[in-house]
This record gives structure tokens, C-alpha cells and sequence, in this order.
């Protein structure tokens, strides 16, 4: 029983992780009905960022930020460059051109910052936290991790739900036309989409840096998860995506701990593969079908 | 497959005139002796053949798959583990030979293609190419979860099938006087039994060799010899024994030669710098090369008559509108599976020649950027074309090899060098996806037409 | 006062209004009526900058608006409600409003919201409820309402009756053509439905193929038997 909950408080902050980065996902999706497969190419580049920032200036705040402003730019030019102009052509295409982002995204780095595996330390420590006698599975970090999600969370809601830019978002995602009847700049919604998942992706670099450590390739399972997590919450939901980021986060964990951490990526295939076939439209997905 | 019957006979000379044209002229070019260009043309071969069904799958069925590069692994760990364990033919009690492997890794592909394909048959756009991606990292992550029988991280070796004698560089000269040749007329294979779906149709290895008067000992023996004697692990270790420790000397060298774009981290991947001289015998590169050749040209024949049937027009109207498909009697998610299934088949039957190429398998070599490069592959040369799925694999090949040519010429930094080709990849994907959906061959096919349009 | 001049609209080779010409005065209701196809929909949709116009020009109180975005004509005070019930179901009748007028400032937005609940009074009881929890008529107070947060000189109301009961539908039209009367709003109400349409409205306009085929006083229109039978079919 201690095993078991040691598992799942092991798979807390991961999961939290992976909710970041589905929560990425999902603003995308919302906004431009496109999934962006370039996504953690995206943060995996922000995060090479922030440890230049930081080998600069010893201040993992100060890189954090300049990985959330990089975020912020990265996904700007994506979306101007790349998905823009090809949303006019085919869908198809659109899936296609953000792996071709992953991929020069990947080279680059690799161009830029050599294709050795670089550590990312903390700020605060990563060793289990010692209480009541034994050492918890859980650091001050993961307790960083999880708070920063917890914020940003609420942050995203209350931005969707009091501000005028969170409503034209939210109108431009559901009904362009209306939007731009209603005099929002539709275009302009969706490059805040855009922006906005590129900080939120920056931060989720940033935070699994440490514990999965960075090389042009590292993030890659991150977006198999995350992907899982956020086609389980029905691809337009935040909350669903949150939910089942941590839900993706805590299966995985109690998996490696009770077998090996291989299986990792054959249990979110598992899971995403029984999620499709059972709920074509996810748990939390309503509205709109598949079919797009 | 009946529909396949509908194809009237003279298409079906012309298709395998146009596939033994090509087999002939790459078979000539692989007689040059020149061990770098022969291992070029095995990986090309090796590309075309899985991006054929790319072809199919994505172009014309218009599902984008990650999972190609996963399906491949089946098809190499199928050929690899029946190869490695099996003596006899389960049921059959047959002797083993390297063909029942090629048929196992085909039989494997399509099983496999089956589940994927049923799964992903009800999705569509980015749910289906999400799952392919899940397929894509977690197929391979099997290998580790079981490392007692698929050889965990470190993959399995295999050896490489020589026919015994025949190869060193003065077998070339000395013409067909060799073991390996012996075994044509009594142990000819009878490929086509992996040929079962283009039914009907005639071209066996032997009708190949017939037509091949090319002369040299290497080409005439080789496709035949090849499927006969493809692995016998025992005696080839005897027979051959040299020659083939060049091969796995470097494994994950060229593994990443393959893969290039899973590998944006590894070092220095020049299929050159592998020391063919100090083995004595050049040749392995174009017995490979063959192999490859011969696989690739036959499932081209294979893949032309698909794409030109009835079936071929079904997947794409089902591409265009699945509602109007529907309507008019197609089942459109029928045509799905079986465009995954087919693609299936071909990209474990690349999987398989892969295996033979690297001589060895393992999860490093059919990682996601296997299936990346077959993606980039398919988008550059065209995604609906078997000429743009050569063009692809041409491309996937050739221009690493520029790069690196271009690299020693100006001295570049390593990591550029490693990088420059898959930094050019993507963005010749975002390129083409912006302004030549199309890829080459729709663009030149695009320009072409009024040309050809006028003419009439 | 709304004028459009010499407007075509094409469809690639379909070519869905020619030459159409016409004024919208402040102060009372025109009707655009004719059949399914007529080319209603792209009239209002041309004018409401959702589509491009082959020819022709249009202008709102001398300020052309053809050639314009959606987005900035809205802004210039002309306010479409599109065909079939335009509210975002996924937010709040409040929300829906909102974004009506989302670019103007706090306190006007808070006045035409307190007109709006004067005009339709339910909107103001459901104001905190998801619009696809409401009924059919409700939900196209709102999709009215939404428009009318934009503080238009000119509402483009298409098809308002589609799938209503007659009686909901007169009630709505005659809220509308009260408030043009009041507010010197001009309305340009597009019906397929034409006795109700011309009940309410000044000026009625026959619609056929993409031309129009008679202009006149809505009384005259809707007594001209001839008119009836050639165009609109009963
Ligand atoms: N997006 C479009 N593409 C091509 N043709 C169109 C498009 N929209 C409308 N049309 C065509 O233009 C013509 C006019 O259509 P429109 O929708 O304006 O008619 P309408 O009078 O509003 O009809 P209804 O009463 O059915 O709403 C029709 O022939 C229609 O088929
Ligand atoms: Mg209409």
C-alpha cells in the first residue's frame, strides 16, 4: 500500500507536466483546429533557450522567462510562417508542415547547441522531501512543478472567462463567423492561441528539463503523452486536458514503478488506442465530431 | 483482390516491362563495383519499397501515418527472430529458408496493419496521425520490454546472407562458375507466393533472370541465389565468415545512416567511412544492393498494379469525399484498412531488406525518425505518385551525401554537418506543403500539362 | 441610410446577384423577399464584408463599405444577423453579448446591454445560462440582441422566421420595427417568408435569380397578385 502510494505521488508532478504540455496542445486546437505535432520541438528549442539564459546568468528565474518569451515568439512565427497560410490548402498539409516544424526545429538545435544530452539543475532540490520519520517520493521541486501548473491553470481560466481577449478567443474557436461579425479579429484570436500555448509549452520545457534532462530528442515521448492526455479530454477541453494529464501522469508512474519504465510509451499507446476506439470524442470532447 | 483481375493483360506486360527496365538498368549500375554507390542504391531500394505503400496510404488513401516506421520494425524483427530460431516451416514442416523469413515478415506486417488499420480507420486527420505517432514510439519500445527475445536495447545481429563463394571481387571477373549459382534451377524460389495479391500475375524471379544477359556472375546469380539461400545462419558463418564481420562491425553507424532524422544527436554517419577494403571482398554492398533492388522493383510491379486498378480509384474517392464514396457503394472504411493493410505489407517487406542492410535489428534503427524520413520521402517526391516515392527515397539518400560532400569541402563544424540534411528536410516539407502541395512530380506534372494538353 | 449601387456577386461560374441597387432609409424596415436561391443571403452577406463582391459598391451614410473586413464594417455601425440563429452555444447569453460589442468601452457596452434586456426582457432573466439552453425564438432575441450590442445605424436581419412559430416571429418583428421607428435604426430584413415581412416593413423588394424584378411600397407588393404567383409562389 505505501508502494502504491508512493507510485502515484511519484506520478503527480509528471503528470503535471504533461498537462502543461496538453494544455498546449488543446489552446491550439481550440483556436485553429489544428493538432501541433511541432509542439514540444517547440519547447525542447525554448528550453535550449532558457539553459543558455541560465549558464549566462546562474538565474533559473530570469530563464524561465526567457523561455516563456521565446515561447511566445516561436509560436508567433509558426503560426504566421507555417500554419497560416497552408490552413487554406488542406488539412492533411497542415499535419504534415508542423512535423516538418518538429524536424527543423530538432536540426537546429542540434545545429546550435550540439546533440549531447545536457543536464538542467533544479532550484530547488529534486530529492525526496524527508517527513514523519521517511523520505517521501516528492521534492520541493515537484512541489515547485505542481504549483507553477496549479497557477497557470487558473490563471488560463480566469483569462478565458473575465477578459475581453479571452472571449474573442473562445468566440473566434467556436464560430469564426460570428467573431468576425461581432468585430473581433479573428486572425488576431488565433495568433494569441498560438502565443499563449508557446508560453505555456516554454514553461512545461523548462519544468521537465530537470528530471528528463535536454537534447534535440528528449521531449519526444512528452508529446506521445501529452497527445494521449489531450485527445483523452476531448482535445477541446482545458479542464480535460489537466484531468487526464495528471491521470496520464500517475498511470505511467504507477506502471514503471510495478514493471519497468520501458512500457511507458506502450501504456499511453494502450491507453490512447482504447480511448479512440471506445470514445471517438473523448471524455470531455462534445460538440464537434471527429470529422475534421 | 479480384479487382485487380479487371486490369486487362496488356497493362499488366506493360507494368512488368517498366519494373524489369528498371531492375535491369539498376542492376547494371550496381555491377560498377563501387561499394558506396551499391549501398546507396540498396537503402534506396529499401525506401522505395516502404514508401510505395506511403504512397497508397498517404496519397492515395489520404491517411498521414507516422506508424510506417514501427510497421517496418515488424516486418525486420519478424524477418530477424524467424531467421534466427526457426529450422524448420511451422505446419509445413519445411526446411527453412530466407524466403519463408521475407514471407513471415510480410505476413506480420499485414496482421499488424490489420489492428492499426482497424483502429485507425475510424479516425481521421490529426486523431489518426496522433495514434500512428503513438505507434511509432511505442512499437519500438516493445523491443525493450522483452529484451529475452527481441535483444532489448541492443537489438538482435544477424548475419548476412552470402551465397557461399561467390563473393569477392574476382567472382566478378571469373563469371557464373560459382557455388552459389548452382542452386538456381533446383531450389529456385517461388517468390510469388508473397506475391498472392497481385494475383495472376507471372513475373517469378526466373523470368527476371532470363532477360538478365548482362553477363556478370554477380548480377545473373544474385537475384536468384538471393532468396534461396537468404539466412542460414550456421553455414553462412562457415562459409562466409569474414566478409560478413565487416557488416555488423558498425551496426549502429549505420543504423543512424538510416535513420537520420532520429539521430540529430549521434556522430559523424558516413556510410563511406565503413572499411570495405580491409574485408577483402566488396561485394556484400552489392549483394545487399540486389536484394534491395529486386525487392523494391517487384513491389513497385506490385504497387503500380494497385495504384492503376479499380481498388486504386476507390481509395481516392474515398480520399476526396467518404460520403459521396459511400453513396455510390464503396464501404469507405474497408478501403481504409485494406490501404493500411497494404502498406503494411510493403513497409515490413522494407523492414525486412532493412534488417539485411544493417545486419541487424533493434529499436534504435525504427525509431520515430525512420518514420519521419519516410514521411519527408513521400511529401517531397509527391504524395501521390510511385515515381515522387522514388524521388523521395532518392532524395533521402543523396542528400545527406551532398551535404557531407559539401561539409568536407567547406570545413563545417560536426554538428552542422549532422544536422544540415534534416534542417533541410523540414523545411523543404513546410516548403512543398505551402507552395507545391504536389511534391517534384505533381509540380513538373502541374507544369507539364498545358504542354500536353495542347498537344492533343 | 444604407446605399448600394450596381452590386454583382459571383460564385465562381454562378453567378448569384447582378446589378442589385438599392437604399435602406433610417427610421423603418425594408423587405427583401423572393425564393429559396434567390441570392437574399449573398446580398446581406456581400454587405456585411463575409463575401467579395464582383462589381458595384456599397455605402453607409456616404462612407463606402464594400472592399471592407467584416470586422471593421460592424465597427463602421452595420450589423448582420445571419441566417439561422448565430449565438455561440458554448457561452453565456451574457457572453453572447458581450462579444456583440466587445470593442467598445465598458460603460456604453453596459448601456446597449440595458436597451437589449429592455427590448427582449427574457434575455435579461437567462443572462447567466448557456445559449444552447434556450428555446428556438429566444435564441434568435439574442442573436438579435448580440448585433444590437454593436450600436448599429443599420441591422441586416437575414431569415429571422426559419424554423419560428408565425406568432414569435411577428412578436420579434414588431419589436424591430419599433425600435426603428424610435432609434432611426435602419433595417434591411431578408424573408423568404413575405406576407409576414411585408407586414412590418416600408419599402419591399423582390429578389429573383440575383436581379431585382420590383421595387415599391410593401402594401403594393404584398397585394400584387401577379407578383405573387411569378415570384415568390403561393
Ligand atoms: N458559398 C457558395 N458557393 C457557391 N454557390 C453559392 C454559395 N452560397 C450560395 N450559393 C448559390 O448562390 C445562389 C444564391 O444563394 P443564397 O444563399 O444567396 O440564396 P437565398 O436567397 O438566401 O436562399 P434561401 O432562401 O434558401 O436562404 C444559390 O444558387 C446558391 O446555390
Ligand atoms: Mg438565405
Amino acid at each position: 500500500m505505501t508502494t502504491f502510494i508512493d507510485y502515484l505521488l511519484g506520478g503527480v508532478s509528471s503528470g503535471a507536466i504533461i498537462a502543461l504540455m496538453a494544455l498546449a496542445i488543446v489552446l491550439i486546437w481550440r483556436s485553429t483546429r489544428v493538432v501541433n505535432f511541432a509542439q514540444v520541438g517547440q519547447a525542447m528549442f525554448t528550453t535550449y533557450v532558457a539553459l543558455t539564459v541560465r549558464d549566462a546568468t546562474g538565474n533559473w528565474i530570469i530563464a524561465l522567462l526567457a523561455a516563456i518569451a521565446a515561447g511566445a515568439v516561436l509560436g508567433l512565427v509558426v503560426h504566421w510562417l507555417v500554419i497560416r497560410p497552408v490552413k487554406r490548402v488542406d488539412t492533411s498539409g497542415a499535419i504534415i508542415a508542423t512535423f516538418g516544424v518538429l524536424i527543423s526545429l530538432q536540426a537546429l538545435a542540434g545545429m546550435l547547441w550540439g546533440g549531447d544530452t545536457r543536464g538542467y539543475a533544479p532550484p530547488v532540490s529534486n530529492d525526496g522531501i524527508q517527513l514523519a520519520g521517511r523520505i517521501w517520493p516528492f521534492s520541493w521541486y515537484d512541489v515547485l512543478v505542481i504549483g507553477v501548473t496549479i497557477a497557470l491553470v487558473i490563471g488560463l481560466t480566469l483569462l478565458f472567462t473575465r477578459t475581453n481577449i479571452g472571449l474573442a478567443m473562445r468566440a473566434s474557436a467556436f464560430n469564426p463567423e460570428v467573431a468576425r461579425l461581432s468585430g473581433v479579429r479573428v486572425s488576431r484570436s488565433l495568433a494569441y492561441g498560438w502565443i499563449l500555448a508557446g508560453m505555456v509549452g516554454a514553461i512545461a520545457g523548462v519544468l521537465v528539463a530537470p528530471t528528463s534532462q535536454v537534447s534535440p530528442n528528449s521531449f519526444d515521448i512528452l508529446l506521445v503523452f501529452a497527445f494521449t492526455a489531450a485527445v483523452i479530454g476531448g482535445l477541446d477541453s482545458l479542464v480535460g486536458a489537466v484531468t487526464f494529464g495528471i491521470g496520464t501522469g500517475l498511470v505511467i508512474s504507477l506502471v514503471s514503478g510495478y514493471s519497468d519504465s520501458s512500457n511507458a510509451p506502450v501504456v499511453a499507446l494502450v491507453l490512447l488506442a482504447l480511448n479512440l476506439l471506445l470514445k471517438p470524442d473523448g471524455v470531455f470532447g462534445h460538440h464537434h465530431s471527429r470529422a475534421v | 483482390m479480384h479487382k485487380l483481375m479487371m486490369l486487362p493483360g496488356s497493362r499488366l506486360v506493360q507494368h512488368a516491362a517498366i519494373a524489369l527496365a528498371i531492375w535491369v538498368a539498376l542492376t547494371r549500375l550496381n555491377q560498377s563495383v563501387d561499394p558506396l554507390l551499391s549501398y546507396y542504391l540498396a537503402l534506396v531500394g529499401m525506401y522505395a519499397t516502404a514508401m510505395f505503400g506511403m504512397t497508397i496510404l498517404v496519397g492515395l488513401s489520404g491517411q498521414v501515418s507516422l506508424g510506417n516506421g514501427a510497421l517496418m520494425a515488424v516486418g525486420g524483427y519478424a524477418f530477424a527472430l524467424t531467421s534466427l530460431n526457426w529450422k524448420t516451416v511451422p505446419i509445413l514442416g519445411l526446411p527453412w529458408n530466407a524466403v519463408w523469413s521475407v514471407v513471415f515478415a510480410g505476413i506480420f506486417g499485414i496482421l499488424v496493419g490489420l489492428v492499426i488499420g482497424g483502429l485507425a480507420a475510424r479516425l481521421k486527420g490529426p486523431y489518426l496521425a496522433g495514434l500512428t505517432l503513438g505507434v511509432a514510439v511505442g512499437v519500438p519500445a516493445i523491443a525493450n520490454r522483452f529484451p529475452g527475445l527481441f535483444g532489448g536495447e541492443n537489438g538482435l545481429m544477424l548475419t548476412v546472407p552470402y551465397p557461399q563463394g561467390g563473393y569477392d571481387a574476382s567472382a566478378v571477373d571469373t563469371g557464373p562458375a560459382d557455388t552459389g549459382a548452382d542452386a538456381i534451377p533446383t531450389e529456385a524460389p517461388d517468390l510469388p507466393t508473397e506475391q498472392a495479391p497481385i494475383g495472376g500475375e507471372s513475373l517469378a524471379p526466373s523470368d527476371l533472370l532470363t532477360v538478365d544477359d548482362l553477363g556478370g556472375a554477380v548480377s545473373s546469380a544474385a537475384p536468384s541465389v538471393a532468396p534461396s539461400d537468404l539466412i542460414t545462419p550456421d553455414d553462412l558463418m562457415g562459409a562466409t565468415g569474414a566478409p560478413i564481420a565487416s557488416m555488423p562491425a558498425e551496426p549502429s553507424a549505420l543504423a543512424s545512416a538510416g535513420t537520420d532524422l532520429g539521430s540529430t544527436a549521434s556522430g559523424g554517419v558516413d556510410a563511406g567511412s565503413v572499411d570495405v577494403s580491409a574485408v577483402g571482398g566488396l561485394i556484400l554492398e552489392q549483394w545487399q544492393a540486389t536484394l534491395s533492388i529486386t525487392m523494391a522493383c517487384i513491389m513497385g510491379f506490385v504497387a503500380l498494379n494497385l495504384v492503376r486498378s479499380r481498388q486504386g480509384r476507390t481509395w481516392q474517392a474515398v480520399r476526396d469525399d467518404s460520403i459521396a464514396a459511400a453513396v455510390s457503394g464503396i464501404n469507405p472504411s474497408r478501403s481504409k484498412v485494406s490501404a493500411f493493410v497494404v502498406s503494411s505489407l510493403f513497409a515490413a517487406l522494407a523492414g525486412a531488406v532493412f534488417a539485411q542492410l544493417l545486419t541487424y535489428v533493434g529499436p534504435g534503427a525504427y525509431g520515430l525518425g525512420l518514420s519521419l524520413s519516410l514521411l519527408v520521402g513521400i511529401v517531397l517526391g509527391g504524395r501521390a505518385s510511385l515515381l515522387g516515392a522514388i524521388i523521395g527515397a532518392v532524395l533521402l539518400v543523396w542528400l545527406p551525401v551532398v551535404v557531407d560532400r559539401l561539409s568536407a569541402d567547406r570545413g563545417w563544424p560536426e554538428p552542422v554537418t549532422n544536422n544540415a540534411p534534416n534542417l533541410l528536410y523540414g523545411l523543404l516539407v513546410v516548403l512543398v506543403v505551402l507552395l507545391a502541395p504536389g511534391g517534384i512530380t505533381g509540380t513538373i506534372r502541374q507544369s507539364l500539362a498545358p504542354v500536353l494538353r495542347r498537344r492533343d | 441610410m444604407l446605399t448600394v449601387s450596381e452590386l454583382s456577386v459571383s460564385y465562381g461560374a454562378v453567378r448569384a446577384l447582378a446589378n442589385v441597387s438599392l437604399t435602406v432609409p433610417p427610421g423603418e424596415v425594408t423587405a427583401v423577399i423572393g425564393a429559396n436561391g434567390a441570392g437574399k443571403s449573398t446580398l446581406m452577406r456581400t454587405l456585411a464584408g463575409l463575401v467579395r463582391p464582383a462589381a458595384g459598391s456599397a455605402t453607409l451614410d456616404g462612407q463606402p463599405i464594400t472592399g471592407r473586413k467584416a470586422e471593421d464594417i460592424v465597427r463602421m455601425g452595420l450589423a448582420l444577423v445571419p441566417e439561422g440563429r448565430s449565438t455561440i452555444p458554448d457561452l453565456t447569453v451574457e457572453e453572447n453579448l458581450r462579444l456583440g460589442g466587445l470593442w467598445r468601452n465598458r460603460s456604453d457596452r453596459a448601456a446597449s446591454q440595458a436597451e437589449v434586456f429592455d427590448l427582449f426582457p427574457i434575455l435579461g432573466q437567462r443572462r447567466h445560462l448557456r445559449a444552447d439552453t434556450l428555446s428556438g425564438g429566444e435564441r434568435q432575441q439574442l442573436a438579435i440582441g448580440r448585433a444590437l450590442m454593436a450600436k448599429p445605424r443599420c441591422l441586416l436581419l437575414d431569415e429571422p422566421s426559419l424554423g419560428l412559430a408565425p406568432l414569435i416571429v411577428t412578436q420579434i418583428l414588431e419589436l424591430v420595427s419599433g425600435l426603428a421607428r424610435n432609434s432611426g435604426l435602419a433595417v434591411l430584413l431578408v424573408e423568404q417568408n413575405a406576407v409576414t415581412a411585408l407586414r412590418v416593413a416600408t419599402t419591399g423588394i423582390v429578389l429573383n435569380l440575383g436581379e431585382i424584378v420590383q421595387t415599391g411600397p410593401a402594401a403594393d407588393i404584398a397585394s400584387d397578385e401577379q407578383l405573387r404567383h411569378a415570384y415568390l409562389g403561393y
